[in-house]
């Protein structure tokens, strides 16, 4: 499902490269943490996946598509197939929820008809059929997670990328929206999610793939957060 | 596809109401630019038109002296009519040239009871407009010769009039039209920034490009069609009232040939506004709508 080749991505800003000659494969139906610091090359690797970055070197190939080859304008062709939820693209504010998980189907050209069905299957399946009236400034941070959650699965794409999906949300919200991706997984989606939660990785028992300053340094197939970041970067203890 | 017009007009309709003093700056600038190139049209179009009732550019008017007999003028003629660079020679008598005159300004001036003193005259045409110099230069020396008009000097007259307007013209509304041009790209330009959330979403589900473009596209069209079609009201407006007050001044004016036709105006001007808008927008669209980067 997705195939990187020996990618490296140079930001010209940056004197650290953002990924350094990165391998990596992740099979349909696998569900994968990303984890790493800030900056650790969580958020670009997310990114090269979905065309929003070009590799400066190696190969990226997504459900089958060289996307470090796609020109622009066929960069939206592979993201029908995904859905995406990004880290700073909230929900639009003046929309209710119903609209929100709407806006982005009628966008891809679904009929209005198609639309009612989706929006009412998926929104239940996130849990927000209750709130559909309610405008983003009336839920909570794991409620409009949700929300955004149902607007990139609306589609029913074969692969999930979410980027940070449990910042600035409490333990226990943040583990409700693991769930739910978890939930999501088990239907065959395949589902990519970066964090720096240690608790939500360690309690979910997944495939987890380490980055620090654009390397992959571990990649193990069932754990919790890895040793080698403990390592690098300890966690710190309030007494 | 329904749907899909409706989803992209729902997008234009919100772009448009979002910064709402600068889309009235853009349709407002578009408007006088417009204006000004409209007034430039409709100017010379009458000029062109009054360029073609001038007597024919291949005609030379000599006028004899009015002590020159009939016998002579005739004898002027058919010296005239061997010529081989004259192609025909009309004698215009001062009796005929007399009551055409009177004719034409009867509503003006009574000549009734003042003696003719109009000659006679001959009217030359060439086979070609470069030779009509030569001819008017070998008959003004005839000393039955009192004056010799050549009409190029008249339509010169006119077109040079109207090249001034059309340079004036597209001088001045072209730089306003530019400015008109670059409101537009901003205006469209701060509405991409507006709705950047909206951009951002529709870039991450897979709209294409056309489908985000599209909506700030049509902002710009109906920016500048706008902005046209108050200009063409303006225009006709100000054409007719300043058409009838140089009638009244200057009462031989409502001879000339009718200007343009209204329709050209009302259609041609929002067209070309539409068209010129929706391009800046395009411009703009596909220069800050992109979906590489940071989305």
């Amino acid at each position: 499902m997705i195939h990187l080749k020996e990618v490296s991505v140079e930001y010209e800003t940056g004197e650290i490269p953002a990924l350094h000659r990165v391998n990596l494969v992740v099979e349909r139906g696998e569900f994968v943490f990303l984890v790493g610091t800030t900056g650790a090359g969580k958020s670009t690797l997310l990114k090269l996946l979905y065309g929003a970055v070009r590799p400066t070197a190696g190969q990226v190939w997504v459900l089958g598509m060289p996307v470090h080859a796609l020109r622009e304008r066929e960069i939206p062709f592979l993201r029908r197939q995904m859905g995406i939820v990004p880290q700073d693209y909230p929900l639009l504010p003046r929309k209710t929820v119903w609209e929100n998980v709407a806006y982005g189907l009628r966008a891809i050209g679904f009929s209005d008809r198609a639309v009612r069905e989706r929006v009412a299957q998926v929104l239940a399946q996130v849990g927000m059929s209750t709130q559909a009236r309610q405008f983003p400034h009336q839920l909570s941070g794991g409620e409009a997670q949700r929300v955004a959650i149902a607007r990139a699965i609306a589609n029913r794409p074969p692969l999930l990328l979410a980027d940070e999906p449990t910042a600035n949300l409490d333990p226990d919200t943040s583990w409700e929206i693991i769930e739910l991706l978890l939930h999501i997984n088990l239907r065959g989606t395949t589902v990519i999610v970066s964090t720096h939660n240690r608790e939500i990785v360690d309690r979910a028992n997944q495939r987890v793939v380490a980055l620090d300053r654009g390397r992959i340094i571990s990649d193990v197939p069932k754990g919790g957060y890895p040793i080698e970041l403990d390592r690098l970067y300890p966690p710190i203890t309030l007494l | 596809m329904r749907d899909r017009i409706a989803f992209l007009l729902s997008e234009t309709w919100a772009s448009l109401r979002r910064n709402t003093m600068l889309q009235i700056a853009a349709v407002s600038t578009a408007c006088i630019a417009l204006v000004l190139l409209g007034a430039v049209g409709m100017a010379l179009y009458k000029l062109d038109a009054t360029a073609h009732t001038l007597p024919s550019q291949f005609e030379v008017e000599i006028f004899l002296k009015v002590s020159v007999p009939r016998a002579q003028s005739l004898e002027m003629k058919k010296m005239l009519e061997a010529m081989p660079e004259v192609a025909r020679v009309k004698l215009v008598p001062r009796e005929q040239g007399w009551e055409e005159l009177k004719k034409n300004l009867k509503d003006d001036v009574n000549l009734a009871d003042l003696p003719n003193p109009l000659p006679d005259k001959l009217i030359v045409a060439a086979h070609q407009p470069e030779q009509l110099p030569l001819i008017a230069e070998r008959v003004r020396k005839d000393p039955r010769v009192d004056e010799v008009l050549d009409h190029r000097n008249t339509l010169e007259e006119v077109l040079s009039v109207a090249r001034l307007v059309r340079w004036v013209g597209i001088g001045a509304g072209g730089l306003l039209l530019f400015s008109a041009l670059v409101l537009i790209y901003n205006a469209v330009r701060l509405t991409i920034y507006s709705r950047q959330r909206e951009v951002g979403v529709m870039a991450l589900v897979g709209a294409t490009l056309t489908t985000i473009r599209a909506p700030f596209v049509l902002e710009g069209m109906i920016q500048g069609g706008l902005g046209g079609l108050v200009a063409a009201g303006l225009v006709l407006a100000g054409a007719g009232v300043l058409s009838d007050m140089m009638v009244r001044l200057w009462p031989f004016l409502k001879d000339l040939p009718p200007g343009l036709p209204p329709v050209f105006v009302l259609v041609g001007l929002p067209l070309l506004g539409s068209l010129l808008g929706g391009l800046c927008a395009w411009w703009a669209a596909r220069r800050f709508v992109r979906i590489w980067g940071e989305v």
